[in-house]
Formats: structure tokens, sequence, C-alpha cells
């Protein structure tokens, strides 16, 4: 059977990944967690963006919806444990998705995108103001320092992710629908699907997962501000992970997520004593773009034999005559 | 009453200075159909620029304005091709592609202005720096008289080229369909470049007159790039004509709500206002197109 | 076809930058430990070097420099009867909290460093407070000012700098108090971001205590328009305007009220006025701006390694070119709190119950350097803060920094009631 060898692929890895306490510091623990998290937020951004064609330039407002209500819940007044907040956070970001979904989506391309940048923008100039979520001073959450539990439980997450992702966009019924409505949403709708309550649905699972990683991220980092979890750079991340993994490809935000992300913390480590790393990941993302515009999941599905040198390739995309694909 | 006038004063004024680079991005959005990240990055490096030319050799910040549209105006030109070519790829969402590029060159050029200009916060002197009008109670600074008379020229400008000349006919074709203009005889390729060239330039003298207006620093381009989309999106976008009106409808209301609600709302308004326009108008103000 | 070839000759292309990648990757870990040799005291400094924050996250790190470069050349610093050299590590937060908690663990963890030196925001320190209690490293905070950094009694962490709380609203009394004539009506405007807003709460307070009409208290976001703020303020005829923000918002604020015309009798500004940047990007209109400093050149204090303030002062201006404002100075004096607590301690910290230990000496500080008389709170709102400084009102004289008040330490009279412009 064909699909033998990527099952035993997937279980490799989850052992590999269930593994790893056992042999690195804490500290690669830290990155490791990091990149988990990076790869569902990319996974939960691809939902939308890559799924069902809408490209939302404000996903870290669920991020930071999800954020805000574990450190408001479990801060001082309330005082709630951890495994409490974090139901409130995904039915707020449901609820708001729900109801900012309704309107937003009848926007397409770069309309819904700035759009719904504008709407995260606005959360965050409403939170710099509010006074229960502490203003731009941000809040402070009881520290909880044990690496193993944010570890796994960031793993577990990932796995919820990529498996509810997996059955419902590979798997079922709705994942044909939510594509057919990206690749044309008027044929769709003449198909009989109901694209406005597919599209929201899509929407409003994306919006889900982003905040269940944004109540882990809280309780990890044990401190917020609006700008930590609420900043436009994080939705940028997302976007640019996908994009370099592969968009709309099931593995894709994986690879992208966790490959762009180590990628900036080894340059951080290693070059990190001057702001010249910037311009090395600047320089990065531009050589992908160039060089690798199907992402990194692309290189997987292609067959071919050799051929021109990736020189002429490139020289050849670059001054625009010739090497077309 | 006169803190009123004052009010809108500031706020047309306000409108004015984002105007300065709206105008061009709005210019790039509809030709080349790429929403350019960079946008901030060229900001700074006019403004930059400006402060090298007035520090260094001790001639007025103004004098940038016509080395800054050459210098950047060139960069923009060889740069342009790649973006475009990336625009133009058979990848899946070939504007998405774009727009990671230009991610990644405001990236490049941030790191890169960090690591080598440092990390002071740079003011451009001019001959106007600290200059005001009183204009019945009204006091009206001359370096924002001078940004918006910039923004309209520009506009202007552009409108004469665009609809008064032959090179502006073949921008409008090529923004209206880029295979039937490049079968007109169009070199679409070429006239790419330059419209990219033009944008770089026209933005980077808009920086010029930010560093000489406000300060200048590698960390400040993003809020430049938030506002240009903004004002792109509330204008329509591509839509020159769109940009000044929104731009100057998003001054006034942020000056308004400065002054009669509290400082700290001014944002809030501004955000709000921009996506419920959105949802009631969804293709801007205007419409869309050159 | 050709997009067949395209596609193998990509794909030879990502295997072997995967590889290269890869390589770096395992290489990573090594690269840091195959230097070290003899045994040094190694410091971890984790501050914004990139971000909004980079203006002053850069000065943090050069007052910190200094003092290990100075220690150094003067053959390290003494633990248990024997020299150690100092060895500095960086961490950038990227003026983001999450990152610098990053930037911790990894000081702590992969470059064990003996303790760390402070972010320059408040909220990385907050968020860096945690891991250091986990590894029980203790850092010397040369910058951070916010009081809700003490207010959560962080046992590992120490402060240089009295939070601004406490010298803001003092400042502004004490202004109030030489104006002549007297001043009556104060407008107060903050940025809206941490310790920008905690300043202008500060000048609010110290408005109601010094008597003093509060007639407007402003906040605006970091990357507002000014004008309209300054219009409506301006309407108000106040006699002082007191500011709370960084560098960049203090000279916008300058500029525009400059093209507004407006000039108040004083203008009283916190952080960054000190900095002779400030001074060079307004040139002659940055004069009669007033400020707070907890450190001044002209401060009657000294110690071994830097000899007098003043001495301070001209070295770190050969070093890198501008003179150090008080932030740098806190800095510098970190390192002389941390070889102080050291040399106490007679060795290397080793292990964790060695670097508590380390805290226990820090807590106990108790000396004089050129930066001022340090000792550690060791209870109430500012639990490990160094409240010793006395704040000193100072004005942008002729385009240098100078004392004016209060009486006993000016250098000069203060220029009240300001000219107009031009």
């Amino acid at each position: 059977m064909k699909r033998w060898p990527s099952i035993l692929l997937l279980v490799v890895i989850l052992v590999a990944l269930a593994l790893l306490p056992q042999f690195v510091n804490a500290y690669w623990l830290r990155i490791a967690t990091g990149a988990l998290m990076w790869a569902g937020l990319a996974c939960s951004w691809n939902i939308i963006g890559g799924y069902a064609g809408y490209i939302d330039f404000g996903h870290s407002a669920f991020f930071g919806i999800g954020a805000y209500a574990t450190a408001i819940l479990m801060g001082g007044s309330f005082g709630w444990p951890f495994a409490a907040t974090v139901p409130v956070g995904l039915v707020a970001a449901a609820l708001v998705a729900a109801v900012i979904g309704g309107p937003t989506l009848r926007l397409r391309g770069a309309y819904f995108a700035i759009a719904t940048w504008a709407f995260a923008e606005m959360l965050l100039q409403l939170v710099n103001v509010l006074e229960i979520t502490g203003g731009t001073g941000g809040l402070s959450l009881p520290p909880f320092l044990d690496e193993n539990f944010f570890y796994f439980t960031m793993l577990a997450a990932v796995a919820l992710t990529y498996g509810v992702t997996w059955l419902l966009f590979e798997r079922s019924r709705f994942g044909y629908k939510v594509k057919a409505l990206r690749d044309h949403e008027a044929a769709a709708e003449s198909m009989g699907i109901n694209t406005s309550l597919v599209k929201l649905q899509a929407f409003a699972l994306s919006a889900v997962l982003a905040a269940l990683f944004g109540s882990i991220f809280a309780y990890w980092v044990t401190f917020i501000n609006p700008k930590s979890v609420l900043g436009g750079d994080i939705t940028d991340q997302m976007v640019v992970m996908v994009l370099l993994g592969g968009l709309g490809s099931f593995w894709g935000p994986a690879l992208g997520g966790v490959a762009l992300f180590l990628i900036n913390r080894l340059i951080w480590m290693n070059f990190g004593d001057t702001a010249f790393y910037i311009a090395i990941l600047g320089a990065a993302i531009i050589l992908v773009v160039l060089f690798l515009p199907e992402g990194i999941a692309g290189l997987f599905t292609r067959r071919g034999k050799p051929g021109n040198s990736l020189l002429r390739q490139s020289l050849a995309r670059l001054v625009g005559r010739g090497g077309r694909a | 009453m006169d803190l009123l006038l004052q009010t809108l004063a500031n706020g047309i004024l306000i409108g004015g200075v984002v105007a300065t680079f709206a105008i061009g991005f709005q210019l790039t959005f509809g030709v080349l159909h790429v929403i350019d990240f960079a946008v901030g990055a060229w900001v700074i490096l006019g403004g930059y620029l400006a402060y090298f030319m007035s520090s260094l050799l001790g001639v007025d910040g103004f004098l940038a304005l016509p080395v800054a549209f050459v210098l950047f105006g060139t960069l923009g030109y060889l740069i342009g091709p790649i973006i475009y070519r990336v625009r133009n790829s058979r990848t899946a969402r070939p504007e998405l592609m774009a727009l990671a590029l230009t991610f990644g060159l405001f990236t490049l050029l941030r790191g890169g202005m960090l690591t080598f200009w440092g990390f002071n916060t740079r003011s451009v002197d001019t001959a106007l720096s600290g200059g005001s009008l009183m204009i019945g109670p009204v006091a009206v600074p001359m370096l924002r008289v001078v940004a918006f008379a910039f923004a309209m020229a520009a506009a202007a400008a552009l409108f004469f080229m665009l609809y008064r000349t032959r090179y502006g006919l073949a921008i409008r074709a090529t923004a209206e369909n880029r295979e039937t203009a490049g079968l007109m005889g169009v070199d679409v390729h070429r006239l790419s470049a330059t419209v990219y060239g033009i944008y770089a330039g026209l933005t980077a003298m808009a920086g010029v007159l930010m560093g000489a207006i406000y300060s200048v620093n590698p960390e400040i381009g993003l809020r430049y790039t938030l506002f240009a989309f903004f004002i792109a999106v509330l204008a329509g976008l591509g839509s020159v004509g769109g940009a000044i009106l929104a731009a100057l409808f998003l001054g006034i209301i942020e000056a308004v709500v400065a002054t009669y609600w509290g400082s700290a709302y001014s944002h809030l308004a501004i955000f709000a206002t921009l996506y419920l326009v959105l949802l009631v108008a969804p293709k801007g103000i205007l419409g869309r197109g050159l | 076809m050709s997009k067949k070839s395209q596609g193998i000759s990509r794909r030879r292309f990502i295997h072997t930058g995967a590889g290269a990648l890869g390589s770096f990757a395992l290489a990573a870990p090594f690269i840091r430990t195959a230097r070290a040799q003899a045994p040094t005291i190694k410091v971890g400094v984790i501050t914004s070097l990139s971000g909004e924050n980079i203006f002053g996250g850069n000065l943090t790190r050069r007052g910190y420099d200094f003092w290990a470069e100075m220690a150094n050349q003067k053959g390290g610093v003494e633990v248990g009867g024997e020299m150690l050299k100092v060895e500095m590590f960086y961490g950038d937060d990227q003026s983001n909290p999450a990152t610098g908690a990053d930037a911790a663990e990894r000081l702590i963890v992969q470059e064990e460093v003996d303790c760390l030196f402070g972010p320059y925001t408040s909220g990385s320190t907050i968020a860096v407070q945690p891991i250091c209690q986990k590894y029980q490293v203790p850092m010397i905070s040369g910058s951070a000012e916010s009081p809700n950094v003490w207010k959560a009694k962080p046992e590992f962490n120490f402060g240089m700098i009295p939070a601004v709380d406490n010298s803001a609203g003092r400042s502004l009394g004490v202004l109030g108090d030489m104006s002549e004539p007297k001043a009556a009506k104060v407008a107060v405007i903050g940025v809206n971001e941490p310790f920008s807003k905690e300043t202008g709460e500060g000048f609010q307070a110290g408005a109601e205590e010094a008597g003093l009409e509060l007639v407007a208290y402003e906040l605006v976001p970091a990357t507002g328009d000014l004008t309209p703020t300054i219009s409506k303020i301006a309407a108000l005829k106040p006699d002082i305007v007191a500011v709370g923000g960084h560098e960049e918002v203090l000279i916008n604020v300058v500029k525009t009220s400059k093209s507004l015309g407006f000039r108040p009798a004083a203008l009283i500004m916190h952080y960054g006025v000190t900095n002779p940047a400030y001074a060079e990007a307004l040139g002659a209109d940055a004069d009669g701006t007033t400020g707070i400093s907890v450190w001044l050149p002209s401060v009657p204090y000294k110690d071994d390694l830097f000899g007098t303030a003043q001495e301070y002062n001209e070295a770190s201006h050969n070093r890198w070119g501008s003179y150090p404002d008080y932030t740098e100075a806190a800095c510098s004096a970190s390192g002389l709190v941390l070889a102080d607590a050291l040399k106490r301690l007679g060795k290397k910290p080793a292990n964790p119950a060695d670097k508590a230990a380390l805290k226990d000496a820090i807590a106990e500080t108790d000396i004089t350097t050129f930066y001022g008389p340090v000792k550690f709170e060791k209870e109430g709102d500012h639990y490990h803060d160094n409240i010793q400084p006395v704040p000193v009102l100072i004005q942008i004289q002729d385009g240098s920094v100078v004392a004016v008040g209060p009486k006993d330490a000016a250098a000069a009279d203060l220029v009240y009631p300001l000219p107009a412009w031009n």
C-alpha cells in the first residue's frame, strides 16, 4: 500500500516528539515548545487562508482573545485554574468570529484581508484603553514553571489541531465544500453549497484553534501585554510560515512554522549580538519567495528528472526571460 | 469656536501628511496589483537621506526631495521587475507571494538600517521647521502646509500623466488588462519597473517631509505601512483621488476625537470607522480604479 | 517539460540547503562552549537590540558593556582572592516580553551565566523574573523604572533606579516651588505605554500634592499625531506641560508645539531629556526643557573602578562618543554591585545554591559608587528597588544638561518662564 510509509513516518515523528524531553535541556525544550506553537498557529491560519482562500490579516485577534481570557480569569480577582479558563477563551473566540464573520466574509480579496486587519487593530486599541485588560501595562499570570507540562500541553494542542484538520479537510465532505468555494465561489453556490455557512464555520474553527494556542501561550510566558499577543507581527508570521510551507497543503504549515521559527531562533542565537540578523531574516524570506514559490511542501509533490542548473533557472527567473515553468 | 476651527485645520493637515505616502501606494496597487509592505521602508529611507544630507553636508533638508526621487526612484526601477515577476508567476496565490516578497524586502531594509545607521531618533532640519502661520485664531504649521501642497501637486502630476500623455494611456491600459496591453505593443515589463520606480521615489520624498514634521528611526516604518494600507482600502484600492479624500476623512476623525473625546481614543475611532466603512461600502468610498 | 526539470533542480537546492541548515542546527549548541577556557564570571545581558525600544536597549547595553570592559582592563573581578575575567553574553528581547523570556532561559541554561543584567523595558523584566526564580539566578536591572516590577516582590531581581512613581511627582513639585511668578496650572501628556503612562500618573499625583491645578490629563497613542492634543492643551493655557514618554515622542512634542506657536512657561519631561541625542535632534529648540535625573556627572560620588562621576562621564564619552545619561550610569553601576557581591560571596557560583547565595549577597549590598549610594529595599512597594538616589530637576541650557533644583543641588538658575519661540 502506498500510504504505509507516510503512516510509519507519522508514528516515528510522534514517538520522537514524545521522547524529546529526555534528550534536550530546558532551553531546547522551550524552543521546541515555541516551534510547536507556531506549527499549530500556522495550521489554524491555513484553515481560513489556505483551504477557504480568505486571507485573514487579523488572526492575531483570536490568539489575543484566548490569551486575555486566560490571563484575566487566572488573575487576582478571579483566580480560576488554567484548565477552566481555556474553554472560556475558545467560546469567546468562536462568538467573536461568528459575529464579525457574517459581514466580514462578504468582502473579497484584499478587502477582506484589510478589514480583518482593521478589526484586529481595533481590538488592540480597545485592549489598550480598557481597565480589565490592564491597558498597555499588560497582565501577569501566576507563574507555573514546569517546562515538561507546557511542552506536552502544546504537543497535545498541536496534535488536536492537525487531527481535526485532517478529518475535516482531507477526509470529509466539509473539506470538499470549503475547497470548492475557494476555487470558485459562485459555482460552489450553484451546486447547492451554502457558502456563507461553510466559510463561517471554517472561519470560526480557525479562530477557536488560534485562541487555544493563545491561552497556553499566556500561561507559559506568564506575562502578556497588548502588543505581545495582539500585535500585527503575530499574524504576519503566521502568513509567512504558511506561504513558506505551502499554502493550502496539509503538512505545509507545520513545515513552514517549524522551519521559520527555528531559523529565526538560530540566527538570533548566533548573530543576535546586533540587529543584523533581522536583515538576514529578510533576505531569507526573499530567497524563499523567489526560489521556493510553492513552499517546502511543494518539493515533495513534484516528480521530475535532472535538467537545467539551478543557477540558470534562477537567473532566468530574475531577468524574466524564458525559464518559466 | 476657535478650538473647533483649529481642530478642523489640524485634521485636514494630518490628512495631507498621510496622503503624501498614500498616493504612490495607490499607483502601485492600481497598476502592479501589488500591496507593497515595504512602503514604510521607503518613507524611512527618504527621511534618513534628508537627515544625512542636512547633518553631514549642512544643506537644507528640502534639497533632499529631488535627490530622494532620483535615488530611490532608480532603486525602485531596479527592484520593480522582481516584484512584477513574482506577482505574475504561476504559483497558487501570486498576490500573496508578492506580499511576502515585499515583507521580506521591508525586513531586510529595516535590519540593514538598524545595523548601519544605529538606533538614535533623527530629526530633519529645514528652512521652514518650526514656523507657523496664524490665520485668524488658527495656527497652521508651515511644514504641514508644504506636505499638503506636495500631496496635491503629486496627485495633480499623476493625473496629468495618466490622462494627458500617451505613456499614461499605456499605464491605464496595463492597469485595466495586462495581457491586452501587452498585445497592443506596451512593454508591460518595463512599464511596471517605471511605475514602481515612480512610487518608490514619491514615497521617499514623502519620507523627507515625515522626517521634518516628525522624526525618523528605523523602527517607525510599520506605522506608515499600516496607514498607507488603510487609506488605500478606505479609498478603494487603486484610486488616487480617493486616497486624498480618505486621508482627509481619517485626519479629521483623528483630530476631532482626540480633541473632544480624548487622545487615547483617536486610534480606536480610526480603526473602528475603517472597519465599519468597509462593511457598509466593501469597495471603498469611491470604488476601485485609477 | 521544463516544469519537471525545474522541480528536480529546486529539490536539489533545498536538499543542499537543508543539509547546511541541519549541520548548522546541530553545531549551534557547541559553538559557544568550545571557547570557554579559564573560568570567567559569565554575565548575560537581556535587552532590546531591535524593535521599538532599540534606543533605550542600546543605551543599557553600553552601560553594562562599559563596566565589563573597565573591569577586565583591571584584570577582572575579585572572587575569593583570585581575579576572574568578565565574559558578556547577549540576548535580544526584540522589544517583546516572550522573546525576553526565551533569551533568559537561553542565557541561563545554554550559556550558564552566573548573573543576568536586566532588560530596558519593564514588560520584558516582568516576563524574565519567573525564569530567574526558576533557576535561582539573580538579576540586576539597571533600567526598569516601572513600579509594577517591584510591587510583585521579585525575589531574584534588583533595581538600580528608583521607580517613576517615586521620582516624577516630586520633581514636578520642585519645579512648581521654584517657578517665579508661581505656576498655577499643569497639563499632563502621557504616552499610552507602560512606563510613560506611569510617569504621567506620577506627574498627576505630584500636581495634586503640590497644589497645582490639573487642567488636562491626556493619554496619547504611541504612534498618534500630536497636533490635536497640543492644540487642545494650548487652548487651556497651562503654565507647565509635563510629558511622560520616550525620546521619539518627546522630540515630536517639542517640534509640534513649536510648529503651532505654543510655548508653556515650563516644559518638564522624564526619561530621554538627559540623553545627548535629544538635544542633538532638536538643536536650540531643546533649550529650556526641564527633566528629571537620578544621576548627573556633577554628583559628589566616586568609587575605585570608575573614579568620580565626572571621570566616569569623560571615560564613557571617550568610549562611545556621547555622554552617558542616568540609565547608562545605573547600568554601569550594576556591574559594581555584582563585583561587590561576588567579593563578599568569595567564590564563583557553581550550582543553584551558590547562585541563590549570590542573590542573598546582592540583597545585602550597601556601597557607594560614582552613581551614588546603592542599597535595596527589603520590603514594601519598592521591594528590591534602590531608592537611595535623589531625583534632581535638570534643565537644558545652551545644549547641555545642568541641575537647577532643588536649591541645594542647583548648579544654575532655572530659566522660567520660557521665552516665546523666536
